[in-house]
């Protein structure tokens, strides 16, 4: 099992997209402390979960794991769901291209289901609007 | 050797099938005490298996983490669509599981319960929810960030489900004397 390999599978192409836009937007992973306190600029946070490994019924590799991915767009608060759907329409085109990635002969082979959300929260205590999505995941490493 | 005439079988497997959807949602709701977070042991009573159409009842009164048996799950007919929905209606719920920001509550806490879970002890800035605990401070979690997303579309729901059913399934069949 290699679940470096299988994070990386999904955080660098989000790291890479969110890169890429103009300007950049900052993107966050697990264990990073990074994120400003009461920041009033925009940014990503991208958690990635492992459940179950080496599910036996799951397909014949025996070397595979499920796993949530959550990612969570912060933007201005005050100003509407605009900006922030836009951010979050990046991350929903990662993880579709994700899935029309095809098999290779070694790597990880990632495929994400259903993804839940958005849905948007601003409370008192949040300094940020944040839009929330999440998605199951099925990886397997091929060596 | 026990023995039963075939003309109840459809009869039998669908009451089967409700006793496999019931016991699938006790396993599923102790699994969601197991996984998720705690520290009155309110969170853990407030899971509820509504049948179709059933509001969910009040809040039960838990000294510790709630323990689901099948007398929490009512029973339900097979001929309405979709047989359980299962929720939580706790006031904080959403921040339980990690859906939205953590908020301080406005009342003063009472002292965390020893429910026997494992606490991390950190700060949470601004904006977090409630598992994101990092470096120094006095928050607590009590259940790994986004266990709830892990639970759920992580593999642990589908193997609860599975066992659950199973188990009520095969004790429901042994009872009307099939499989002896």
């Amino acid at each position: 099992m290699n679940y470096q390999a299988i994070r990386a599978a999904v955080e660098n192409p989000l790291l890479t997209a969110f890169g890429s836009l103009s300007p950049a937007v900052p993107v966050f992973f697990d264990n990073i402390t990074a994120v400003p306190a009461n920041t009033t600029t925009e940014y990503v946070r991208v958690n990635v979960t492992f459940g179950i490994t080496n599910e036996a019924t799951l397909t014949s590799s025996v070397d595979n794991a499920r796993g949530a991915v959550v990612i969570r767009v912060f933007t201005e608060k005050g100003k509407g769901p605009a900006r922030n759907q836009t951010l979050l329409t990046t991350a929903v085109n990662v993880l579709e291209t994700l899935n029309n990635t095809a098999k290779t002969n070694s790597g990880v082979f990632f495929r994400v289901g259903d993804i839940n959300g958005p849905t948007f929260s601003a409370t008192e205590d949040a300094p940020m609007f944040m839009g929330r999505i999440d998605t199951g995941y099925v990886a397997t490493v091929i060596s | 050797m026990a023995s039963r005439d075939i003309k109840f079988l459809v009869k039998d497997l669908k009451k089967a099938t409700i006793e496999g959807a019931r016991t699938a949602c006790v396993k599923i709701m102790n699994d969601l005490v197991k996984a998720g977070p705690a520290y009155s042991g309110d969170f853990s009573a407030s899971w509820y298996a509504l049948a179709p159409g059933k509001a969910a009842g009040g809040p039960r009164s838990s000294t510790g983490l709630y323990n689901y048996t099948l007398r929490n799950v009512p029973k339900t007919k097979f001929k309405e669509a979709g047989l359980y929905t299962i929720v939580n209606t706790s006031s904080y719920a959403n921040e339980a599981l990690d859906l939205v920001p953590y908020s301080r509550p406005t009342e003063e806490l009472e002292e965390r319960k020893n429910l026997g879970k494992n606490i991390d002890v950190g700060g949470r800035s601004p904006g977090n929810t409630r598992g994101q605990i990092t470096g120094d401070g006095g928050a607590t979690s009590s259940a790994p960030a986004d266990w709830w997303s892990t639970f759920g579309v992580g593999g642990g729901l589908d193997k609860s489900l599975k066992k659950g059913f199973i188990r009520g399934f095969l004790t429901f069949g042994k009872a009307q004397g099939f499989g002896s």
